[in-house]
């Protein structure tokens, strides 16, 4: 049973993974629009980026807690 | 091997005491001593010449923090630096004693949530101080049976912001000391004078300057949002953007 749902935490993480990599995307849109707001767009992306990571490791305790505690 | 493992102790009374209090304890005592040097030395500065040695570090670091303050806070909260730089140089230098060889002390979640329960005492309390009894309508704010679940909603800041840290920390650190096994076999020696030290940039350096930044622009937002609007900040923020 731990089986599954450790592979159902792997392709929830995968998801993360992309919603981050769409951030990213459209933040380097930003600045090739508006070159003089880099520092602001920059701050705003890493701030988002590490709210948006918290998902992730709720994630990774889910994990260690299923595999770990019996 | 090295100190890796941590530093355990086995006290006599019958509990253990883990390696990373050790580390939560030396931490303290550098920030300490850290700052009383500073205090001493900016008493006895001239105000009019320029700063010199530890000063100028000290003086860049306290500006910048007042002015992220004064500039998401506004005018309200002038003395609220001294809390977020402290904190701030804690969680930095418990993230930078991972390259001594301690244990990270956010690795322990009751550390985390001792520091979480620190900025929770800080929300309520401002929100308390400027609204005095009207504080108890948040929590039968739309209407009156959604008091569980606005009972629940007063403690989601705890749980995001030290759960996290631990994560963040505890991932860095697992990550650390199995390349750090791995690369005790006597075979691959050559790699690890290569790649532990760029683990130890990202998860230890980058990583900890970023933690930082989170948790105290999280703590400095929450704080800001019991206040109650006044003029003078909308008219500087409608300044600014013009």
């Amino acid at each position: 049973m731990e089986y599954i749902a450790m592979a159902l935490f792997g392709f929830a993480i995968a998801l993360v993974g992309i919603g981050e990599a769409i951030g990213t995307f459209k933040a380097l849109d930003g600045i090739a629009r508006n070159p003089e707001a880099g520092s602001h767009i920059r701050t705003t992306l890493i701030i988002g980026t590490a709210l948006v990571e918290t998902c992730a490791i709720y994630i990774l305790v889910l994990g260690i807690l299923v595999w770990f505690v019996k | 091997m090295f100190l890796v493992s941590g530093i355990n102790i086995d006290n006599i009374i019958g509990f253990r005491i883990p390696g990373e209090f050790i580390s939560a304890l030396i931490v303290i005592l550098i920030v300490i001593i850290l700052s009383l040097i500073i205090g001493f030395k900016a008493k006895r500065a001239d105000p009019l010449k320029k700063p010199k040695g530890i000063l100028n570090i000290a003086e860049i670091l306290v500006s910048f923090v007042d002015n992220q303050v004064s500039k998401l806070m506004g005018s309200k909260f002038k003395n609220f630096g001294g809390y977020v730089l402290g904190l701030g140089l804690f969680i930095m230098f418990g993230f930078i004693i991972g390259l001594l060889g301690f244990p990270n002390p956010f690795t322990y979640l009751g550390i985390t949530l001792a520091i979480a329960l620190c900025t929770l005492g800080a929300i309520h309390i401002t929100s308390m101080r400027f609204k005095h009894l009207s504080y108890f309508k948040r929590y039968v704010e739309p209407l009156p049976f959604f008091l569980p679940i606005n009972l629940v909603s007063m403690w989601a800041p705890v749980f995001s912001l030290s759960f996290r840290l631990f994560g963040n920390a505890l991932a860095g650190y697992c990550i650390v000391t199995i390349c750090y096994l791995a690369f005790s076999i006597p075979d691959s020696f050559s790699f690890g004078f290569v790649v532990t030290p760029l683990l130890h940039a990202y998860f230890d350096i980058f990583d900890g300057l970023i933690q930082m930044a989170v948790f105290t622009m999280l703590t400095m937002v929450n704080v800001a949002q019991e206040a109650p609007e006044s003029e003078e900040d909308s008219k500087l923020l409608t300044e600014q953007l013009a």
